[in-house]
């Protein structure tokens, strides 16, 4: 768990982290933070925010504070849901293609190349198209099955120069069976891999839920962010000034991304010592700037 | 390298560890000597492959397509053509069904029926717009998107390599901070959230650009300033958006790239020649760490694709992404399949210019 | 002995570390003769490659060099020039040849342009002098002129390191530092190398920094040695007695660690 440790020590993951898990909390306990329900009708149309509601109204005059809140759910649901599914069929094609080589190496790259070359989005926006109003469950899972393909991609070059280390090489000697080699040997030494993929992942369901919603694909009847962002631009909550309807899901959107991005960064320089600009260059700039040496 | 694709358009700058044995051509620093005859057709057969592998993309692209009605529940040609009501009349519909390979004939018939007609370049006819054929209404799109594409993905690399070539030659220093922090927060924003809150301040709130379209649409498409400035100024935001949202991934992916050959001894030996140090920095380390950062452009491409399509939708841009949006509003699928492929088609060309650069730019691939 | 080209003088070099430094190279001090073939021995890791980096003051951060450091080149301290005057001095006065010879070529550039890189910066010499120059450096390693043309990745290994040193040798330095140039080459080619080191150095006049930690390689072909203890100069002497009568603990331990398989000193007929 020195991974998690040094995580610990880092300001971006800090950051990230409490952000995070901020998001979190408000989403578990969202019924306690609102007296209002998403879906009914509490106040007048596109009330400004006010002390009884503190983010607006909606057209339909729904309490947006109550939507954001209660969207977290289902735009957390789906990004950490369809994250999960990405990560794990990424990992386990890439150790696979990656440890195992020959045809079933190239099967898998081949296909992995190819889904990388087919635009996503447009690609998302087919099936969705076809599926029809697709709820939660169905957007994670169209996510989940069109978007492994980086995972693969990155795992399997991780595990083809961990595959020639010494210890694999050691327990191929021994006579280990290969997937307690994968699972035992090379899966613990992609963690840090395997986590960049997850975060990444969940970023990128938590916008592609969003942009779904947005583009009218989604199920108008549940409350996510993608859904609000759909209702505030079909009451074109922009031109009649209800900025807080579009606005709302948009910065919400916003600071997820980010307390999710600044964890992946802060992953991506505790794997990679060569990019951590830590302490010690503060205290060489300090010796320096004191005369004690120089280059 | 390490490009993470999200939807915000944003190439995810992530992990920085170079990624092995895959198939864009290889690796800065490591130099496989090749005997001298094969390097001759070396290059030839490099593209030659990779021409066959977009092919074989492409194709499954349209496979896509062929299954997609057909795996739905229901009849496949209902729901392909279900929106047209009552007005197509029926010998309209049995050309679009030939069209979609829905013949009276086994699975495979039909779906070399459909390839056939896509490699034709037969997509259909839009139902929505009966009977402009869906080449015609994308086509039109995609010249909007395009330029809008074009004009973000070049600014924005151009502004982010050197962005991340300076931020790593000065690491460490306040400058490297800032462009790691911006870059953060450029690349974990998304674009939807990036061209509603441009909208909002510049189009609603400041009123200095206009909320949509491509241009006035009073003025008379033409060769003249007039127009030419005025599909400027509409384009302004929606450039923007883009460029916001791309930068930061092309900073950080030339950072992390240029940091991890800062150590290699042929940067240490340019600056022990004595050098001037941009010259050091440019033509030994920057121009060697492009190598990786133009295959991750290749990745990144779908990503800058689907960005457009939200932007476009957001400012009411005529391209590709308004295009498919109103489509799939009145569930016009023979455009939303139409989309796919043309999407997929701009990818693997935008990819193959990529391939082509690579081989300019990288001498262990040009000829001896 | 004439005024050394090279004296270090109370070198202290820190790697600073977020809490604790790292002092990798302790208090050393050495000259080198005009002309000379110095050998720097000691096991990976005890300083000497820092202390090779620290002559043409190639470090970055962080690595710190402390104040009351002295590397005097030619009578000059190295440390007390600006940033021009050490563009300047470097390869003009000190050249290097670095640990890899696969790597130290810039993969994007052709050999000609890595000449005239050097010859262009310090001399200002046009494209076509430089070609005629690289030309003539490549003839002194045995390369024909027509690899100018070529790109790093379509010579072999030695050929890459020939180069290298012609590149060394463009601007008549008074001192080649060689940071275990051979480890990546095979012995023939390794041996092949440092004999026309020798010859070139007998006929140029350079003075050598010669850094290994292959002790055979460096009793044959040095005239005088240090070796290097974790940071500390521990005893410097002349080749042979250094070989035949060491002092310190740790040359005697070296020594006796050492395959007694090679035969005499390249050194005095060497090369063709």
């Amino acid at each position: 768990m020195t991974l998690f440790k040094q995580l610990l020590g880092n300001k971006k993951a800090l950051v990230g982290l409490t952000i995070l898990v901020a998001i979190i909390l408000i989403a578990i306990f969202a019924p306690l933070l609102t007296e209002y329900s998403p879906t009914r009708r509490v106040g007048r149309p596109h009330q400004p925010p006010s002390w009884d509601h503190w983010l607006g109204t909606t057209r339909l005059g729904h309490d947006v504070f109550s939507r954001l809140v209660h969207g977290a759910r289902v735009s957390l649901a789906v990004g950490f849901g369809a994250g999960l599914m990405i990560t794990i069929v990424g990992t386990v094609l890439g150790i696979i293609a990656g440890y195992k080589g020959g045809v079933v190496d190239e099967v898998i790259n081949f296909f992995t190349n190819m889904v990388l070359v087919v635009p996503n989005l447009p690609l998302l926006l087919v099936i969705a198209a076809f599926v029809g109003q697709a709820g939660p469950v169905v957007i994670a899972l169209i996510l989940g099955f069109t978007s492994w393909a980086w995972g693969v991609r990155v795992t399997r070059s991780e595990t083809l120069s961990i595959r020639q280390r010494d210890y694999v090489k050691s327990a191929e000697m021994l006579g280990e069976p290969s997937w307690r080699i994968m699972a035992l040997e090379i899966f613990p030494n992609l963690i840090s891999i395997v986590g960049i993929n997850f975060i990444g992942s969940v970023i990128f369901a938590v916008i592609a839920e969003a942009t779904l919603g947005f583009l009218g694909l989604g199920d108008p009847n549940t409350v996510s962010w993608g859904i609000m962002l759909f209702n505030a631009q079909n009451a074109s909550a922009l031109s009649v000034g209800a900025w807080w309807d579009l606005l709302s899901p948009c910065f919400a959107l916003a600071l997820l991304g980010l307390g999710l991005a600044l964890l992946n960064f802060a992953i991506d320089e505790v794997a990679n010592p060569r990019l951590r600009t830590g302490g010690m260059l503060k205290s060489w700039s300090r010796m320096v700037l004191l005369g004690e040496g120089k280059l | 390298m390490g490009v993470r694709a999200t939807m915000s358009g944003l190439p995810h700058p992530l992990p920085s560890s170079p990624v092995k044995g895959e198939v864009p051509p290889g690796e800065p620093g490591k130099i496989v000597p090749e005997p001298a005859e094969r390097k001759e057709h070396k290059n030839m057969a490099f593209l030659l492959r990779r021409l066959a592998f977009y092919l074989a993309a492409f194709l499954a692209a349209a496979t896509v397509n062929f299954f997609l009605p057909r795996l739905m529940p229901g009849d496949p040609i209902q729901i392909m053509f279900a929106s047209a009501g009552s007005e197509l009349s029926l010998e309209n519909l049995n050309a679009l069904k030939l069209t979609f390979g829905f013949i009276d004939a086994p699975l495979h018939e039909q779906y070399f029926a459909y390839i056939k007609s896509v490699f034709t370049g037969d997509l259909g006819r839009s139902i929505k717009y009966f009977p402009l054929p869906v080449t015609e209404l994308l086509g039109r799109a995609l010249v909007w998107t395009l330029g809008l594409v074009g004009i973000a993905t070049l600014i924005s690399f151009a502004v982010g390599t050197i962005l991340g070539v300076m931020a790593a030659w000065r690491r460490g220093t306040l400058f490297d901070s800032a462009v790691s922090l911006v870059a953060i927060f450029s690349s974990s924003v998304p674009a939807i959230v990036v061209s509603l809150i441009l909208l909002f301040v510049f189009g609603y709130t400041l009123r200095w650009f206009p909320n949509g379209y491509a241009a006035n649409p009073l003025l008379d498409p033409g060769f003249n300033w007039t127009y030419i400035s005025s599909v400027l100024y509409h384009g302004t935001l929606p450039m923007l958006t883009l460029v916001i949202v791309l930068t930061g991934g092309f900073a950080v992916t030339m950072r992390n790239n240029m940091i991890n050959l800062l150590g290699e001894d042929y940067i240490v030996m340019g600056r022990a020649k004595g050098l001037a140090d941009n010259r050091v920095m440019l033509f030994y380390a920057a121009r060697n760490a492009l190598l990786p950062t133009v295959s991750s452009l290749a990745i990144a491409m779908g990503t800058v694709l689907g960005g457009s399509l939200i932007v476009e939708v957001v400012f009411n841009y005529p391209g590709l992404g308004n295009t498919l949006y109103q489509a799939i509003l009145a569930r016009d699928y023979p455009v939303i399949q139409g989309q796919l492929l043309i999407m997929t088609g701009a990818m693997l060309v935008s990819n193959f210019v990529v391939d082509l650069s690579y081989v300019l730019l990288d001498p262990r691939l040009k000829k001896a | 002995m004439s005024a050394p080209v090279l004296s270090i003088r109370n070198l202290n070099i820190d790697y600073i570390g977020a809490e604790a430094n790292f002092r990798a190279v302790k208090d050393v001090s050495f000259d080198i003769a005009p002309g000379e073939f110095f050998g720097l021995a000691g096991e990976s890791g005890c300083g000497k490659s820092t202390i090779a980096f620290a002559v043409s003051r190639l470090h970055r951060p962080p690595a710190l060099i402390r104040t009351g450091s002295e590397i005097l080149v030619d009578g000059r301290d190295v440390l007390e020039l600006d940033k021009d005057a050490l563009r300047r001095f470097r390869w003009r006065e000190v050249a290097m040849v670095f640990q890899s010879a696969m790597n130290s070529l810039n993969p994007v550039l052709t050999i000609e342009a890595q000449f005239y890189d050097v010859l262009h910066t310090h001399k200002g010499m046009s494209r076509e002098a430089a070609r005629e120059r690289a030309a003539e450096l490549l003839k002194l390693v045995d390369i024909p002129p027509d690899r100018l043309a070529a790109y790093p990745h379509q010579c072999s290994g030695g050929m890459r390191q020939r180069i290298v040193i012609a590149i060394c040798l463009a601007l008549n330095p008074k001192l080649l530092i060689m940071d275990e140039p051979t480890t990546a080459l095979d012995v023939v080619v390794q041996r092949e190398i440092l004999q026309r080191i020798d010859v070139l150095r007998k006929r140029l006049g350079f003075a050598v920094l010669f850094i290994t930690h292959d002790l055979g390689l460096m009793v044959q072909v040095s005239d005088r040695i240090g070796i290097m203890l974790e940071g500390e100069l521990v005893e410097v002497n002349d080749a042979q007695t250094i070989y035949r009568s060491p002092q310190h603990d740790y040359t005697k331990r070296l020594w006796a660690s050492m395959p007694k398989l090679h035969g005499d000193q390249i050194r005095p007929e060497a090369g063709a």
